[in-house]
């Protein structure tokens, strides 16, 4: 492993520590930026179709919710014979894939609604929407998107949109009592300038609870756990794999391990036979690092768990450091296939764990 | 916080037959992060020099206990207090019930010291005040506006 990393991407806006002042949440290909000490209380595991909840400070009387499905997919049918095998013999008789209807915004987000009007009649409440006109929207006018608000059970300013880009139907919208208009109003302004249903520069954005992580966007989250001091995501491609965790309280922890101690703890194989130095990040901290060829034992357990013999890693590739600005202890673990050289390298040095305000 | 047997058995009913709708109150957030964790006056603390505190729980008062508590206690040599050592950060939360700050304050003090993220903090500190509280190592307190009435326990 190089001793001196790489430079960090220039394109990476979240890398310069402007948006301290602000949440920078991602999950699952969206992003977005919200006002300080917001918070993701709620999310869903798939990307093709899934739900993210960020909730206000304080009482939390305000959240965001987004909802995406992939308009791409036509909708999952009963599983049987034919839908297991058609895709197969598709592309081996080279045929083209089944045209998907384009999805019907409208019907959608009259579908949301009437969900809505549904809590509303529960909490025996007037339920009002208005609904505007369709418009094309974004950088490339890849966007069809339609405003909404609503009043009922409280009060809602949403959007519904599809993405050409990336073929994901996107409903976002900022829910709030209906005392708190105004804020639900300018919230739904920051967000809706902000949002990203899919990132540019082919890494996918990670951001929760201070963390800012860039992983590689064919990586899909296979697991975490979100508990207070200690952060878990590991993410797969096919049997390649990236473990990501984060622990609080450095200063305690390092009163009686050493970061290489600590490591061994956590790592998802033994570091007895890997090769140990040391490695100087973008964000200036060193880093202990480790790094070899798999054992055979690690690559019997890696087939057991991917079940898969494309990109089969048989490399290891791990990194311990700790971030005093924030008191937090980061570990980063590949394993890669001989191919992609260098993935520890480049997700690490997109792990942005401080802003430049902490720093100064 | 420990709820009276008879309450638990309630809302016990409650949660296994849903259709009697015996939910036990929700608990308001708000409310929780107002209220002043006191420490229990019969607790003793000393702390190490490694950032550890210990406390020293002085055991019920031989003279309340019945007969045969009594008997068996000298029997087996049960010790008269219990020791419960805290680590760092639960030290310094120890330190800060003194019924003066609110859970609220603590928890910015622990979240500015430790560096953690404000919602970290909560989740953490509160769970730790539940638990001493649960052990009777701590009271909360709640200040009631009326200067008349003074504090009362909640």
């Amino acid at each position: 492993m190089a001793a001196a990393l790489q430079e960090p991407s220039k394109t990476d806006s979240h890398k310069d520590g402007t948006n301290a002042e602000k949440t920078v949440v991602g999950w699952q290909g969206m992003r977005c930026e919200l006002p300080p000490e917001w918070n993701v209380t709620g999310f869903s595991m798939d990307r093709e179709s899934g739900y993210l909840r960020v909730d206000s400070p304080g009482n939390g009387t305000v959240t965001v919710q987004i909802r995406w499905t992939n308009a791409a997919k036509p909708a999952q049918k009963q599983p049987s014979l034919y839908t297991m095998f058609a895709p197969h013999f598709r592309k081996l008789f080279r045929q083209p894939e089944p045209v998907v209807p384009e999805t019907d915004l409208k019907g959608n987000l009259e579908k949301v609604l009437k969900d809505t009007a549904k809590l509303a009649k529960k909490a025996k409440t007037t339920f009002e929407s208005s609904i505007k006109a369709e418009k094309i929207e974004g950088e490339n006018d890849e966007r069809i998107s339609i405003n909404f608000a609503w009043s009922g059970a409280g009060k809602g300013q949403g959007k519904i949109w599809r993405c050409k880009t990336c073929n994901r139907v996107v409903v976002a919208q900022v829910v709030g009592m209906g005392k708190d208009q105004n804020s639900i109003s300018a919230i739904a302004a920051q967000l809706f300038a902000t949002l990203k249903d899919h990132s540019e520069d082919g890494y996918d954005l990670w951001g929760l609870y201070d963390l800012k992580l860039d992983i590689p966007e064919d990586f899909r989250l296979e697991s975490q756990k979100l508990l207070s001091g200690h952060l878990h995501l590991a993410f797969i491609r096919q049997a390649e794999r990236i473990v990501f965790d984060r622990w609080g309280l450095a200063n305690m922890t390092r009163k009686k391990f050493t970061l290489p101690e600590w490591f061994q703890n956590s790592a998802v194989t033994s570091l007895k036979k890997l090769q140990k130095s040391e490695a100087i990040l973008s964000s200036g901290h060193e880093a202990v690092t480790y790094s070899g060829k798999l054992s055979l034992i690690a690559r019997a357990q890696t087939l057991k768990e991917s079940r898969s013999l494309r990109r089969f890693p048989t490399r290891y590739a791990g990194g311990v450091w700790e971030c005093t600005e924030t008191n937090k202890i980061f570990s980063l673990q590949v394993c890669h296939s001989k191919n992609t050289q260098g993935l520890w390298e480049d997700v690490a040095n997109r792990c942005f764990c401080h802003s430049a305000a902490e720093t100064g | 916080m420990r709820m009276p047997l008879k309450t638990r058995l309630y809302y016990g009913v409650g949660r296994h037959l849903p259709f009697l709708k015996i939910r036990p109150p929700e608990v308001d957030r708000d409310a929780v992060l107002i209220l002043r964790p006191g420490r229990n006056s019969s607790i003793t603390w000393e702390q190490q020099t490694t950032g550890e505190t210990i406390l020293t729980i002085p055991l019920e008062n031989s003279s309340n206990r019945g007969r045969i508590n009594k008997f068996m206690s000298r029997w087996f040599r049960t010790p008269d207090e219990r020791r419960v050592e805290l680590d760092e950060v639960g030290a310094f939360v120890w330190e800060l019930c003194d019924g003066n700050l609110t859970v609220e304050g603590i928890v910015q003090r622990a979240s500015k010291k430790y560096k953690m993220n404000r919602r970290e903090a909560e989740v953490s500190v509160t769970m730790f005040l539940q638990m001493l509280h649960e052990r009777k190592f701590i009271g909360l307190y709640k200040k009631v506006q009326k200067k008349s009435q003074g504090d009362r326990v909640v």
